[in-house]
């Protein structure tokens, strides 16, 4: 086949199913060394495509009130890991393990989210590139 | 004004349900992009057959009449899917600068093929059969490959915004 050829159902290939892996990797707005564990209180869930989520009011070491976006897969992938559509509620203590938006702002991708029942549950979506990624554990 | 429809889309039942459903939303998406597929991919031919890429021995006309009902066919489906992604985002995607530029260049390719049937496409039955048909039937064809390119990339890149 002409490598020309081959290129372009590569390029095809890469828009098709790009978006229906992930809507956007990992890397396209977090940065991996960033890392960041925030303690909060849910104060808003947006259990919605293409990314669910959720919004903590999290007290910093002198005292101040700041609010954390916490970004998550989609719903179809949170529940595929364990989450349920109220796995968290609004006035829910969290922890959020997870690294900071490459633009600096109170937004962090929720890579590990310990619930109020203890439980620990994955908030990446699987093949997002991002660390720890389970499709990557795997030895891809 | 128009912010104020978006959020009320939004806000509606039918927009809440598919951007919190489970597997709708991913469903109308799949959907989307294969309609793309069958939209752009009949314009191309055309349009590769305006600039005598391919089909070089068959009419313009014959080309045209042959692929336009899956054109449409494909246009159907990937409107009436990408309306319901927009009504499902619509406050969100209403600031999106990928999403406006996407918005742009679809007025643009609508445009484009009536221009193209009000000027040149007139006296088509003087280069039907053309291998390389006149300068500005081409001009056409380059332009609609070059939207429909920039759509494709502009509504990618939504993703990337917020």
């Amino acid at each position: 086949m002409p490598s020309n050829i081959r290129s372009l159902m590569f390029i095809t290939g890469f828009l098709v199913v790009g978006p229906l892996l992930a809507h956007h990797s990992f890397s396209a707005e977090f940065d991996g060394s960033k890392p960041i564990e925030l303690k909060g209180v849910v104060r808003r869930i947006e259990w919605a495509n293409p990314h669910v989520y959720f919004y903590i009011e999290v007290k910093t070491a002198q005292g101040k009130i700041e609010n954390w976006g916490c970004e998550t897969g989609g719903p179809g992938s949170l529940l595929r890991q364990g989450w349920k559509r109220d796995s968290l509620k609004v006035g829910d203590a969290v922890t959020v393990n997870g690294y900071r938006a490459k633009d600096g702002s109170k937004l962090a991708d929720a890579r590990l989210v310990t619930l109020p029942d203890g439980r620990r549950v994955w908030g990446g979506t699987p093949g997002d590139g991002g660390p720890g990624d389970p499709a990557k554990r795997g030895g891809n | 004004m128009f912010f104020n429809l978006c959020q009320w889309l939004f806000d509606s039942e039918l927009g809440t349900s598919i951007r919190e459903s489970t597997f709708v939303f991913p469903l109308i998406e799949t959907t989307h992009v294969l309609a793309i597929a069958l939209l752009v991919g009949t314009v191309a031919i055309l349009d590769l057959r305006l600039w005598g890429v391919v089909l070089k021995g068959e009419r313009v006309t014959t080309v045209a009449r042959q692929l336009l009902p899956l054109t449409w066919a494909g246009f159907s489906v990937v409107f009436s899917s990408g309306l319901l992604l927009f009504i499902a985002e619509a406050a969100k995607l209403y600031a999106n600068p990928a999403f406006r530029l996407k918005l742009l260049f679809l007025i643009l390719v609508g445009l484009n093929p009536l221009v193209f049937h009000f000027t040149v496409y007139r006296d088509v039955d003087h280069w039907d059969a053309a291998v390389v048909t006149p300068p500005r039937a081409r001009l056409a064809g380059g332009l609609s490959l070059a939207l429909w390119a920039g759509i494709i990339v502009a509504g990618r890149a939504i993703a990337y915004y917020h």
